[in-house]
């Protein structure tokens, strides 16, 4: 596997009087319930103890419901929010410890954000607020300007140079800041719930830009979301976060297919498991017999389209890598899938 | 820890189940327990008072007499005016410093000539607000010089323009020190609230004691009374600056410096306009009002005029005033709400070549102003109105006055008001126990807002008490509340009228847009034609200068209502006054209350200046202490106009409870 960009271990934040927070992590404090903790010391703990890698060119997504501390941790990651304990890495280099001008640099050239209310300058142009970012670093008017047409152009909104943000409907303003993320050519592009305040329907089409542009260029990315199924869309690799904790982390098919506790199993009772899970993870191995009958479908194939094969055969369907057969899925087997029943007996 | 706080809980509810329920009961009633505790307090302190001072008017056992002292300060200010290195160095440069920029001012209006003048100022307000307002510029000035008055409105718009400059200034950094630091703006916040609900005349003494009478005492009062909203809004802006934009701004890596001035004052742009409009209106309202300590101009002209009942003349200076008044608050305020506007016509008529077209058509204009070597307004284009005002005057003073049948006159009318109601009013309040005035005062205060507010109030009466100006501040806050009484039952009324009728709020709208911008002193004028001189006058005027803030707070309040909780109300079979009654009224408590605040600190200012035109009392005092040079008499009277002021605001400041629990 590829070497991490972002290295988080044993991160805190605790918010309150500066004093007292920075004795919560690792105390007995740290414990306590959220009310409690507040009764006693008068802080909050946003985010609790959490470690992740963040690989290059991968897609990471935090997800969390609101007051899960998963937007306090993004920020953390270039301390617009100063962590209290813990370390965060940047290919290897200490975050915490950067001084001011070190931080900037970071802030300029390697992790640009996204934000959920798009944060845009509103007296300024689309073209101005996509160069906005080059301009602060000290950019030629004209360089910056070229820079940002091109941008504008490839989040689609070309034509649109002149127009103000409040001109434009909450879609385009995210690709406005979409665009001036991309504009500065960062390493990393953090999203903190970037289409939480779109439409549904407009929603969608962001997704699929995100989608498109990651595949296009290979960016790592990070992306907070309390959407499951944007999280299950877009995410490589996906951490759930309850109460600043992460409970789990791992692919989307990991997430869904073997919840860690109670809590995850809960929040993804509703995903329509048949599109998430793979054949892999459905198959029995083969009787005997049942290894050189039946279609073929790749490990990788997913529940659902394993289902249209073996309703049209009408038989078990096998699971070939490299021809050599895994195993095999019959009715039983994608039903059980389907109906969220426990699977007993999975291949290796 | 925590088990032990829980347990002393439980013992804690256990041992004293009784006293919790009482506890509960007046908390349950908070104004009932605040009530019930202060007459706790009131049955120890009171006997003690009354029997220790006596009852009645303020104990003369409890007045510090600060005549003397004041008046040795004053003689030593006076007497060291031209010797003392603090004069010589520091107040003396301060001085010439104003003498000479107002002249500079001055002498450059009168270089530019009529023509020059009236076309910058019409092109600037048509760049900045438009044709209609540009219109209206060109008309007003035209109007200044046909009623002979444009010297004098020349002075006065010199001494605007060095007192707006500097109130600018000083007001911007002071908002940008309390708009970035948390704790200068804690420090400040307080300060600039109370100046804010000070009558302009308790500024004039201060000013006076050390700089005499003359431009740069009532420069700098304006600057004093100006300065405030600027500051105040500069801060605001910067604090209520979009928290997502900062931060987005940041995390593309922004230094502090560039954060400022790309993001922060760019997102504070319209509180910078609004606060730039406030501080020039409050300006033309203290540079009028100064003409009591020697600003000249226009509201010199006026002051002179009322003071000898020449109506005529004073509608001459006073219409200039409200001319500039309007011009001045339409250009501004279109300033703002044209922000971020895009910029539409031809080409010639936006960005630099409109400015460049500006200048041209000005210098033009002063050309030919000095061609035909006019600078001030010529002579044969002058129309004298001070005659047939007076006449009319005249007139009304015989057959309105007096004796009209059924109605009577509005000398009647105010003479009946004086007798009904002041009188009454005024000897009720002097004839109250000392002590119950300040217990009155506290039980309002601290019904409406914390213990503190109460305190406050309590103290400002008191102070006013020691300063041995109790019976005539009784006098002062008889006026008041007679006027807001007034103000606030016609005000309601007309308010809860357009609020339910688009037509009455279409009728009403261009008529406060006009009163809301005339400056205080203007009012007097009218009402003096009307009711000739006295106390109900100065009560006239101050009702009619609070009347339109009070309705336009208290309809918008009242428009402003949730629109589901009425359609709800609506759809459960509501009537229209139950409605009102139970809908609107109680969901506007709020603007209610505002327009209350508002109505007094507006008509305790008026009710002040009311002093000119006979209204007697502190504002009396205060004309009497300047023009008697006797400083003393009159900083006590200041001194007793702000503690009056605080005290109404205090009294009637609902906000403040709220504010503490969000802090």
């Amino acid at each position: 596997m590829s070497a991490p960009v972002f290295s988080v271990h044993n991160l805190w934040k605790v918010f309150g009087p500066k004093a007292k927070a920075d004795r919560v992590p690792g105390s007995d404090a740290a414990d306590l319930t959220a009310d409690q903790l507040r009764k006693n010391t008068g802080c909050t703990v946003a985010v609790r103890d959490v470690s992740f890698d963040v690989l290059a060119g991968e897609v990471f997504v935090v997800m969390g419901l609101s007051g899960s501390g998963k937007s306090t941790l993004v920020r953390c990651l270039t301390r617009l929010i100063e962590p209290t304990a813990g370390e965060i890495a940047i290919d290897g280099e200490d975050v915490r410890s950067m001084d001011r001008a070190r931080l900037r640099d970071l802030r300029r050239h390697r992790a640009s954000m996204v934000f959920q209310h798009f944060g845009l300058l509103p007296h300024r142009t689309v073209l101005d607020n996509v160069a906005y970012g080059l301009e602060i670093q000290g950019a030629g008017k004209a360089q910056r300007r070229a820079r940002a047409a091109e941008m504008v152009e490839k989040v689609g909104l070309a034509g649109l140079e002149g127009r103000r943000p409040g001109q434009l409907s909450g879609g385009q303003q995210q690709r406005v800041g979409l665009a001036r993320a991309l504009a500065v050519d960062p390493e990393v592009l953090l999203f903190d719930e970037p289409f939480s305040a779109l439409d549904p329907l407009i929603r969608r089409d962001m997704q699929e830009e995100v989608v498109r542009l990651h595949h296009d260029e290979g960016r790592t990315m990070v992306f907070i979301t309390h959407d499951l199924g944007e999280a299950l869309r877009i995410g490589d690799r996906i951490a759930l976060m309850r109460d600043g904790r992460i409970v789990q982390c791992g692919t989307p098919e990991e997430i869904v297919g073997s919840p860690a506790d109670d809590y995850v199993r809960d929040f993804v009772r509703d995903v329509p498991r048949e599109q998430v899970l793979t054949v892999r993870r459905a198959m029995r191995p083969a009787d005997a017999g049942e290894a050189d009958a039946g279609p073929a479908l790749a490990p990788s194939t997913l529940v659902s389209d394993a289902i249209e094969a073996v309703a049209r055969t009408g038989g078990p369907a096998r699971v070939v890598d490299g021809g050599r057969c895994l195993g095999v899925v019959d009715h039983e087997r994608l039903l059980a899938v389907v109906a969220g029943l426990p699977l007993t007996g999975a291949a290796a | 820890m925590a088990s032990s706080a829980t347990a002393t809980d439980m013992a804690a509810t256990a041992t004293s189940p009784a006293r919790n329920a009482l506890w509960r009961a007046l908390t349950g009633r908070r104004g009932l327990g605040k009530l019930l505790l202060l007459a706790m307090i009131a049955a120890v302190l009171v006997p003690f008072a009354a029997s220790r001072w006596g009852s009645g008017a303020w104990p003369g056992a409890l007045t510090v007499d600060l005549s003397g002292p004041l008046g040795q300060a004053s003689n030593w200010i006076i007497d060291n005016r031209d010797t003392h290195p603090l004069f010589l160095y520091f107040f003396g440069w301060i001085s010439e410093g104003v003498i000479v920029a107002v002249r500079a001012v001055y002498l450059l209006l009168l270089a530019l000539g009529w023509t020059g003048v009236t076309a910058a100022a019409s092109l600037l307000a048509w760049r900045v607000a438009g044709l209609r307002v540009a219109l209206t510029a060109l008309a007003s000035f035209a109007v200044c010089g046909v009623l002979g008055m444009w010297v004098p409105t020349m002075q006065t718009l010199a001494l605007m323009a060095a007192a707006v400059a500097a109130s600018v200034v000083v007001g911007a950094l002071l908002g940008l020190a309390a708009g970035l630091s948390e704790r200068t703006y804690r420090a400040l916040r307080p300060v600039l609230d109370t100046m804010q609900v000070l009558p302009a005349f308790a500024y004039l003494l201060p000013v006076v004691l050390i700089f005499g009478i003359g431009v740069p005492a009532a420069v700098l009062a304006t600057v004093v009374y100006a300065a405030p909203p600027m500051a105040r809004l500069t801060a605001l802006g910067l604090r209520d600056a979009d928290h997502g934009v900062l931060e987005a701004v940041t995390s593309l890596g922004a230094t502090a410096r560039q954060r400022l001035l790309t993001a922060r004052l760019p997102l504070a742009r319209r509180e910078l306009l609004l606060g730039f409009n406030q501080t020039i209106m409050m300006a033309l309202s203290m540079a009028v009002i100064a003409s009591v300590i020697g600003a000249g101009g226009l509201g010199d002209r006026v002051y002179q005029a009322l003071s000898t009942v020449d109506v005529g003349s004073a509608l001459a200076a006073g219409i200039p005033i409200v001319l500039l008044a309007v011009v001045m608050d339409r250009t501004t305020a279109a300033a703002g709400t044209r922000i971020g506007e895009e910029p539409s016509g031809p080409r010639w008529s936006y960005g630099w070549q409109a400015w460049a077209g500006v200048a041209a058509v000005t210098a033009a204009a002063v050309a030919a102003g000095r061609a035909a070597s006019s600078l001030t307004w010529p002579g044969s284009w002058m129309v004298t109105i001070a005659a047939p005002v007076n006449s009319a005057v005249g007139w009304m003073t015989s057959h309105l006055y007096s004796g009209v049948p059924v109605i009577g006159g509005t000398a009647d009318w105010a003479g009946h008001f004086t007798t009904w109601i002041l009188d009454p009013l005024r000897s009720g309040l002097t004839a109250l126990p000392w002590w119950a005035v300040l217990l009155i005062v506290a039980a309002l205060a601290w019904l409406i807002g914390t213990w503190r507010t109460a305190l406050t109030a309590a103290v400002s009466m008191a102070v006013i008490g020691v300063l041995g100006v109790w019976s005539i501040s009784m006098d002062t806050l008889s006026q008041v509340l007679a006027a807001v009484a007034v103000t606030l039952a016609l005000g309601f009324a007309v308010a809860v009228a357009a609020a339910r009728s688009r037509r009455v709020e279409a009728l009403i709208r261009p008529v406060l847009d006009v009163l809301q911008t005339m400056p205080q002193f203007v009012y007097l004028i009218p009402v003096v034609a009307l009711f000739g001189a006295g106390r109900a006058p100065a009560v006239a005027a101050a009702v009619a200068y609070a009347l339109p803030a009070v309705i336009r707070i208290t309809a918008q309040g009242l428009r402003q209502v949730d629109p589901a909780a009425l359609e709800a109300a609506r759809s459960l079979g509501a009537s229209g006054a139950q409605q009102l009654r139970q809908v609107q009224l109680p969901l506007a408590r709020p603007a209610l209350l505002l327009a209350v605040n508002q109505g007094v600190v507006l008509v305790l200012a008026v009710v002040i200046i009311g002093g000119m035109v006979g209204g007697g009392a502190l504002g009396y005092n205060v004309v009497y202490g300047l023009a008697q040079g006797d400083l003393a008499t009159g900083l006590v009277a200041g001194a007793a106009i702000v503690c009056l002021g605080l005290m109404l605001d205090r009294v009637t400041q609902p906000s403040s409870d709220q504010a503490g629990k969000e802090r």
